[in-house]
């Protein structure tokens, strides 16, 4: 390490100089050997393990007795595509925003539309439903993508439907690439601008991925921020009532007060179901109408 | 009292374990969504009320945390958002660093925590949802703990047991490990919601504090674990970071999303002995002193940097 002091470690930690706290510990006693050794040692060690980023929420290792299921991450509509590398994967491209709510309800709505944004599916990403063409890939090979997606989605982005730029959209196999022989196929456009393209599509995710992680550790400020705006827009619609009765009024036109309204009345004079400004009195209507021996209400509406 | 006003939002702030006056920044362009990072190595003027920057390191992607090394002054290790672990020596110009980076998570590294007892290793947490171990000599992980169900915010090793640490996630539980268990040895369903934060007593290693998005902080002896010792409320929102004094047994401090920094005495029943609203954004980063008792320094989206002494305001200068 190229490092300016390599001196004997930081100096000691105030609880150091205290002695240990009484009564037995839940701990092993610690090793007196490196921890890199230590690990080693005791054969757990697993240098350099990769994470895989899809579908950790499997995992055997798994034991813990949850209070709540486990929201999906957002990262988990999986840019395939670019996981693997091939452009024109438009798997990947359709995961990545996206879409599983809207996705997978639609099913073949990428492909008929073509839409790579929108279509995709794969926020479960178990097997996906609809994926879609990259760019108008139109009538039966466009559909292509919708098959292979769903390919796609457990395969793991061997499914692409490559869409050229005349809305041909070409569904190969699960397995199949882009066949440079195939004379239905132009060729494709440079590597450059597609995994430029994805890298984009991967910055989304990120973007959207840190925006969810964001809201769901601010619930409560989230709730607030959302009720404040209705509680406005309530408020707006208000005060834009009672704007436009102004104007009227100043206009010559007289609008009866909400109050005043006489509702039309059902028997026993109850309102009737389905009255705007009864209803609350219809739910309650009869149990207070009830030991009055009917028209309990008959005054409510000062008439 | 000292304010640094940097480019990006904070995220991070911790003390250097070697020269009272040095201390780290990790911070992150757009509020840590889309966007480069940089982390600020900062000095305190000593005397003045002032802080200077001394060196500055550019990142691609946002800086989550970052820790100092506690075997080398001038070594200091920052969680990235891109999954990678970068390895920085002030002591270097920019250009030479870092020193060493390590592309092995598969999401952001959220949190960073050097052994402060062996001093050779560090722990690092993501939303991957694993916690990983690393030695300064290794060139690749030691071990990978995959047992979190949800993005691991924090992992935190025992000030006493060089072997043991803890680990908070969003799957609602706070577990504890020993680098040489197969496993964890104990899984503590600690909130009902996701927990942001966990930090060991560092004069009882068996007591340890968790923050949790349910606003509370709670306090557990992982000797009876069925009950908290201590439940904290007094924020209003949720609780970003926890973190034990260094000095009193019975103080901790923590930041939430309502902005605030608060002091705590768990022991008593007013907790809550401390509020300071000094920021102006979501408080984010906090960390108190090793070697001056009672220094405090916080920094949040506000893009500020304040270190301050306990008891005093922060803002005043």
């Amino acid at each position: 390490m190229a490092t300016s002091q390599p001196s004997g470690g930081s100096p000691p930690k105030p609880w150091e100089q205290e002695g240990n706290t009484s009564g037995p510990k839940p701990f092993r006693p610690p090793s007196n050997t490196s921890t890199a050794d230590s690990v080693e040692a005791s054969g757990t060690a697993n240098p350099g393990e990769l994470v895989p980023s899809v579908n950790r929420t499997n995992t055997a290792a798994n034991m813990n007795a949850l209070s709540r299921p486990v929201p999906t991450r957002p990262w988990e509509q999986q840019n395939y595509g670019s996981t693997y590398g091939g452009y024109g994967s438009n798997l990947g491209v359709n995961s990545g925003y996206g879409s599983g709510t809207y996705g997978s309800a639609l099913g073949g709505y990428g492909s008929s539309y073509g839409g790579g944004m929108y279509g995709g599916s794969s926020m479960y990403n178990r097997g996906g439903y609809g994926g879609g063409g990259l760019y108008g890939s139109s009538g039966m090979y466009g559909g292509g993508g919708m098959y292979n997606s769903s390919f796609g989605g457990t395969m793991g982005g061997y499914g692409m439907g490559m869409g050229t730029g005349m809305g041909m959209g070409m569904g190969m196999g699960p397995y199949g690439g882009q066949d440079p022989n195939d004379p239905f196929n132009e060729p494709p456009s440079p590597p450059g601008f597609w995994i430029s393209f994805l890298r984009v599509m991967q910055g989304a995710v990120n973007f959207f991925g840190r925006v969810a992680m964001l809201i769901d550790q601010n619930t409560q400020a989230f709730h607030m921020f959302m009720s404040a705006l209705l509680q406005l827009f309530d408020r707006g619609g208000m005060l834009y009532g009672e704007l436009a009765r102004f104007v009227l009024r100043m206009l010559g036109i007289r609008t009866k007060p909400r109050k005043m309204q006489q509702p039309p009345q059902g028997p026993n004079g109850l309102p009737l179901p389905h009255q705007p400004h009864g209803n609350q009195n219809y739910i309650e209507g009869p149990k207070a109408a009830a030991p009055g021996g009917g028209g309990g209400w008959d005054n409510v509406w000062g008439n | 009292m000292p304010v640094f006003k940097a480019p990006f939002n904070g995220y991070s702030v911790k003390f250097s374990p070697f020269y009272e006056s040095r201390l780290a920044v990790a911070t992150a362009q757009n509020f840590g969504i889309l966007g480069n990072g940089r982390i600020h190595v900062l000095e305190l003027a000593p005397g003045a009320p002032g802080v200077t920057e001394s060196v500055a390191f550019d990142t691609a992607d946002a800086v989550y945390d970052v820790c100092w090394s506690e075997s080398h002054d001038s070594v200091l290790i920052a969680a990235i958002g891109d999954g990678s672990v970068k390895i920085y020596d002030t002591a270097l110009p920019p250009p030479s660093n870092p020193i060493r980076s390590f592309q092995e998570h598969a999401r952001e590294v959220h949190s960073v925590d050097y052994n402060p007892t062996r001093r050779d290793s560090f722990l690092t947490a993501s939303w991957d949802d694993t916690v990983k171990l690393w030695a300064m000599d290794r060139p690749a992980s030691i071990r990978t703990f995959k047992e979190h169900a949800y993005c691991v915010y924090q992992a935190v090793w025992n000030p006493k047991h060089g072997d043991v640490f803890a680990s908070a996630s969003g799957d609602c539980t706070l577990r504890i490990w020993d680098v040489r268990e197969p496993g964890s040895t104990m899984i503590i369903p600690a909130h009902d919601f996701e927990i942001l934060s966990c930090d060991w007593n560092k004069y009882d290693d068996c007591i340890l504090a968790t923050s949790s998005v349910d606003k509370t902080i709670k306090v557990w002896d992982v000797r009876s674990y069925r009950a908290p010792l201590a439940v904290l409320n007094g924020h209003g929102y949720a609780v970003r970071k926890v973190k034990f004094s260094p000095h009193r047994r019975n103080l901790m401090a923590s930041c939430s999303y309502d902005m605030t920094v608060c002091l705590w005495d768990y022991m008593v029943e007013d907790a809550l002995v401390g509020r300071y609203d000094h920021h102006t954004e979501f408080a984010v980063g906090i960390d108190m002193s090793v070697l001056v008792e009672g220094l405090m320094a916080s920094t949040g989206w506000d893009e500020l940097v304040y270190i301050w002494q306990q008891g005093m305001d922060p803002r005043a200068s």
